[in-house]
């Protein structure tokens, strides 16, 4: 279904595509940390050493060039704090060590990012980026799409599943979904941040992206990665289905 | 050396040690000494520290105050008195601080009356002036705490947070440096838990301030082991335990119990028909006294009962009151009053009126339902009779099956002074770090010097150097890079000069906004979604649970969940009759294990006479509408009971008709294992009768489930009660004897600590405890730039919280301590760990049965568990469990090969 340029990395919220060569991460949220911080929570920071550590382990045995980050590389709405800005420095640091060019498309919680632009020596797309037939865009709003692309990719939507044990208990995973906008093949990305929240794509009554007017949902396949595996769940009609035969059960 | 002193002193003995004044002012006022009197006034005068266990109304707090008055009155004589604080009250809670406020007032007055009225003119040239005494809270009004600062009271009444700020505020210190006394009231509320663990260490850092060493007098009702509360009371000091004297004239008052069961037959009696029965009882007691107290184990029992005897029994409404920590402060006090007065004809309480807040005259006690714990039940129906040599009259009227058992068996232990124990909390690390910080912004410290002043409170007396300094790290916010100390760190610690300090200006703020020990709960209003009428209240823990279509009870109701708004919750009435979430228990307290171990110990003596009967007499015991005849063995040991001829015979019938349908009666000795279908969720099920108490049910339910979840290979749902505990396996599971044995091995052959922790790791129970302890160890601060964090906002950010420090380091101090809470606590680890061990011994035995419908003994099991869901231990093929459930309820069967090919063929 997506094709076999595109192969999502085992356990992880990683695309890579290997005709570009190119590593696809999206809604990372760096600062939120010292975000947090700010409002008398003392989260200890992780996030950016899990991101690290994630690409490296994922890079292993494959040819790499490019970080595509498909918007939200950071926390703040209002401005770059310094927090933030440190962490982005130092992931940006990071792929250069690691032999990648990192490419923002900016996400609506990137304003003023590209005031450092000079500094950071990195790409920022404001709307979307197209690269051998794959358009990149961060999905609050739909760019306008011209000639036949290869495929869409897109993040936003923090895409999970939650699923109904027979004990009774909600168990919620992270996601990819996968179908087709217009006739082209459409991947939404999962949030890679190790803090985002997640909205179950079963139980929302409406999506957060723009391209859900567009597409129906429960057309998309759901890709659901974690403990080590990643897993096609079937399309989310069936997880409906399925979601709705579990609750009657219980009642 | 802890002493109990045996030998009360003469009348003449104790008044010679009182002030002239004093003395005349008491013997005019009291025509003779209490019991705890008679020991305390010499003892405190002679300046020993002193613990007086004694019932409520029995003088205590003129026990413990009246040699201190007197001291300070003799100050005042020699003109001496300056205005200083020389003692401080504690008191856990605000209302009894006002009530100790008024009952010294009287005395201080009327002492300086005689003085006055004897020394003339000499009371200006003598500067003789009265003692004076200060409530300060946390309602304190900021203009009264600066009046308070310049000109303070001799006596200060004071909580123990409040306490925890003021030695912490660097101007009032001064006014403390000259204590002579610390009086420490219901010391039973406190020694057993985090806040007096937090009392505790507040008051060995004013013994640091203060410059002489001042003495210690504690206040409680019944407490057991006592010396444990002693320790508590005196803490230490270069390792060995200061002096103290125990006065215990904790059992002075007599007690007249009786456990009434309002039906012959507990079993098949409709329970309309029980409950029409319990009102009538009540209506018989209360009509013939003139006030009557009425406990209930919750703050929604108490409202139903108040609403159910305006309802069927007519009480007009200002004859009738509720009393319970939910209501507004004012309505309280109103309550308190019309008690006093004599107005009221009963009230209703759930725990707020058990403490020793004034309240008059009662005659008579009704508890309704178990206690839970014989300590608990003596201490409610000592709230009886007018003084301590009146007969505190009982009566527990019980609700259901086990009930009826526990609560005759609790009076009996009661009558026969057999007390539950209790334990102090051992080195909460959640506390400790409040008071690292509150010392580092008094001043500078070396190390060692602040370790030894915690290790002088006695809850921290085993705290180990490498827990302290696991502490201090975390406070120093070592866990985060350098450059972030300055966000993260609280305190600054110099490893090279081994000195630690605060560390920047906000840290005082922090500390003063954010200490104490009660974490922040929210109540949920529920009302009906159409006619938006309010149906009750829920915690908010429990909403957090609630998802579209669920249906719980509430006020003996079925709803269906629909939708909430900040703090309101709709639901619109139930067509189902089964709940689907499980009614949420936190509020009520867990069976004590002593107890529930004498619980199984009368099933254990009285089965083994009631099973000498054959078939047909037992049958004709069941079936029997008034009169039964039982084995003479039976009968004397129920007739040696204190409960009514209702309750011998509905006890009599429960345990036969057990013994008939299923062989065997649980007891102390025997756990029965029942696999059984239950009817209301049409699923096969296993109750495990264990008689243990729900903290040890708690512990075992967990082991055998997660054991059991390794062995069949999927999540396992649990309920847990104080009697026993349900498994509810996954449909089509066949469970036989040799399940059962291979579970057992399995259990104790295994690492308990170990396979809990990783299995709590995921529970409600573990977020929710692990948000106290992050708020509690200033994590999260709940009070923060002027803002207030709601709870909700605290729920989602300690998620975070937990998964980030889960990520640093998986024995982080905040995680370690959630789990000690959870383990020692909740649970009851070591006391599980005995019983497994007994198991594996033989000692404890089990028996597994097959039954078409659950046994007698499994009802109040199965509808009144406290439920949670355990999860599979091995995870890797998770992600494959929860697909597989997915493609079930479509309707497809599962290909397990493909998945396992796709791998392959990637590889």
């Amino acid at each position: 279904m997506l094709g076999k340029d595109v192969e999502l990395i085992e356990g992880k919220p990683i695309a890579y595509i290997r005709s570009i060569k190119a590593f696809v991460l999206s809604d990372i949220h760096l600062g939120y940390e010292a975000h947090s911080a700010r409002n008398g929570v003392l989260v200890p920071k992780v996030n950016l050493a899990y991101m690290k550590k994630m690409l490296k382990d994922a890079k292993a045995g494959r040819e790499v060039h490019m970080l595509i980050i498909t918007g939200d590389i950071k926390n703040d709405f209002s401005s770059v704090e310094t927090e933030e800005l440190n962490e982005i420095m130092e992931l940006v640091e990071f792929a250069a060590l690691e032999g990648l060019k990192v490419i923002l498309i900016k996400g609506n919680h990137d304003n003023f990012i590209d005031r450092y632009k000079e500094s950071l020596r990195i790409e920022i797309c404001s709307e979307s980026k197209e690269i051998d037939g794959y358009v990149f865009f961060h999905g609050d709003s739909v760019p306008k799409i011209k000639g036949r692309p290869k495929m869409l990719v897109m993040g936003h939507e923090h895409p999970s599943i939650s699923i109904i044990s027979p004990a009774g208990r909600k168990e919620s995973v992270k996601c990819f979904l996968s179908g087709k906008y217009k006739g082209t093949r459409l991947l939404v990305m999962p949030a890679a941040s190790y803090f985002a929240g997640n909205s179950s794509v079963i139980h929302a009554e409406k999506m957060m992206s723009q391209i859900f007017r567009v597409v129906d949902v429960e057309s998309m396949h759901a890709i659901a990665f974690g403990y080590g595996a990643t897993m096609d769940f079937g399309t989310v009609k069936t997880l409906r289905l399925a979601d709705r035969r579990a609750t009657a059960a219980r009642l | 050396m802890v002493n109990k002193i045996e030998r009360e002193f003469s009348v003449e003995e104790s008044l010679s040690v009182l002030n002239p004044y004093v003395r005349e002012w008491f013997t005019k006022n009291f025509a003779e000494l209490t019991p705890p009197q008679k020991y305390a006034f010499k003892l405190i005068a002679e300046k020993k520290n002193v613990l007086i266990a004694s019932p409520t109304g029995t003088g205590k707090t003129m026990s413990g105050f009246l040699s201190i008055l007197s001291a300070l009155f003799e100050k005042s004589l020699e003109g001496k008195l300056e205005e200083k604080i020389y003692c401080i009250y504690v008191s856990p809670l605000k209302s009894l601080n006002n009530d100790v406020y008024r009952n010294l007032t009287r005395p201080l007055e009327g002492i300086y009356e005689l003085i006055r009225a004897s020394k003339g003119k000499e009371i200006i040239t003598g500067n003789i002036r009265n003692v004076t005494i200060g409530v300060r809270t946390g309602d304190t009004t900021q203009q009264e705490r600066r009046k308070m600062l310049s000109k303070p009271p001799n006596i200060l009444v004071t909580t123990p947070e409040s306490l925890a700020i003021l030695v912490s505020s660097s101007k009032f210190v001064e006014n403390m440096r000259g204590i002579e006394y610390i009086v420490i009231d219901e010391i039973h509320e406190l020694a057993s838990n985090k806040r007096g663990a937090h009392l505790s260490l507040s008051v060995e850092r004013l013994q640091e301030i203060s410059k002489k060493k001042f003495i210690r007098v504690g206040l409680g009702a019944t407490l057991h082991p006592i010396e444990e509360a002693a320790y508590y009371l005196v803490g230490t000091e270069e390792g060995k335990t200061r002096p103290c004297t125990i006065v215990d004239t904790s059992m002075v008052k007599k007690m007249e119990v009786i456990a009434i069961s309002p039906v012959k037959d507990m079993i098949y009696t409709k329970e309309e028909k029980i409950e029409d029965e319990v009102y009538k009882e009540i209506d018989r007691i209360v009509s013939a006294s003139s006030t009557t107290l009425i406990f209930t184990n919750t703050r929604s029992g108490t409202e139903r009962v108040v609403f159910n005897m305006k309802k069927r029994l007519k009480y007009k409404p200002e004859e009738i009151a509720a009393h319970h920590s939910s209501l507004s402060r004012e309505s309280r006090l109103e309550v308190e009053g019309l008690l006093k007065q004599g107005a009221l004809k009963c009230v209703v309480s759930s725990t707020s009126l058990e403490l020793g807040v004034d309240i008059g005259t009662i005659d008579n006690v009704i508890q309704l339902g178990s206690p839970k714990s014989v300590s608990r039940a003596i201490q409610r129906i000592g709230r009886a009779g007018h003084t301590y040599n009146a007969v505190a009259k009982g009566e527990v009227i019980v609700l259901n099956r086990d009930d009826m058992v526990e609560c005759s068996v609790m009076l009996d232990a009661a009558l026969h002074k057999h007390l539950d124990s209790f334990s102090v909390s051992r080195n909460p690390l959640d506390v400790l770090a409040q008071h690292i910080v509150g010392m580092s912004i008094d001043r500078k410290w070396e190390i060692k010097e602040m370790y030894n002043l915690v290790r002088r409170a006695y809850p921290f007396s085993t705290l180990t150097m490498e827990d302290f300094l696991s502490m201090v790290d975390y406070l120093a916010g070592n866990y985060a890079g350098l450059e972030s100390r300055r966000v993260y760190g609280k305190i600054w610690y110099d490893k090279e000069t081994g000195m630690i300090g605060k560390r920047g200006m906000f840290i005082r703020p922090i500390y003063m906004l954010n200490v104490g020990t009660i974490p922040d709960e929210v109540s949920i209003g529920v009302f009906e979604i159409s006619s938006k009428k309010w149906v009750g209240n829920i915690e908010e823990e429990f909403l957090s649970r609630l998802e579209k279509g669920d249906i719980f009870c509430l006020g003996g109701k079925l709803h269906m969940f629909d939708h909430a708004t900040g703090t309101k919750c709709y639901v619109s009435p139930a067509a189902s009759n089964t709940p689907t979430i499980p009614p949420w228990f936190s509020e009520q307290l867990p069976l004590s294990y002593e107890l529930a171990e004498r619980i199984g110990d009368f099933r254990h003596n009285l089965s083994k006479e009631l099973e000498r009967m054959n078939q047909d007499e037992a049958k004709s015991v069941v079936s029997s509408k008034s009169q039964i005849k039982i084995p003479e063995g039976a009968q004397s040991i129920l007739d040696a009971m204190p409960i009514n001829a209702n309750a011998r015979i509905a006890i009599a019938k429960y345990l036969t008709e057990q013994l008939l349908f299923a062989g065997a009666v649980p007891t102390n000795k025997l756990i029965l294992i029942e696999y059984t279908r239950d009817d209301k969720s049409e699923s096969d099920i296993l109750i495990f009768h264990s008689i243990f108490g729900r903290r040890i049910n708690d512990t075992l339910s967990r082991l055998i489930a997660i054991n059991l979840g390794v062995i069949l290979g999927q999540d396992i749902s649990i309920a847990i009660n104080d009697n026993g505990f349900v498994i509810s396996p996954e449909e089509d599971t066949e469970i036989d004897e040799e399940t059962i044995q291979q579970l057992i091995r399995k259990v104790v052959n295994s690492d308990m600590e170990a396979v809990l922790r990783g299995n709590i790791r995921n529970t409600e129970m573990m977020r929710r405890r692990f948000r106290h302890v992050a708020s509690r160890s200033f994590m999260i601060l709940r009070n923060y730039m002027g803002r207030r964090m709601p709870v909700n906002r605290q729920q989602i950010s300690a998620r975070m919280l937990m998964k980030a420090v889960e990520e640093i380091d998986p024995d982080f101090p905040v995680l370690r301590e959630t789990y000690r809470e959870i383990f020692e606590e909740v649970m009851d680890i070591k006391r599980t760990k005995e019983l497994i061990s007994r198991i594996k011994e033989g000692s404890v035995e089990y028996k597994f049965i097959e039954t078409v419908s659950p046994s007698p003994f499994s009802h109040t099991i199965l509808t009144f568990g406290h439920a949670d869901v355990v999860l599979m231990k091995d995870r890797n093929d998770y992600l494959r469990y929860l697909h597989g459930l997915v493609l079930k309820r479509i309707g497809v069967k599962q290909h397990a090969s493909k998945s396992k090919k796709a791998k392959r063929e990637r590889k």
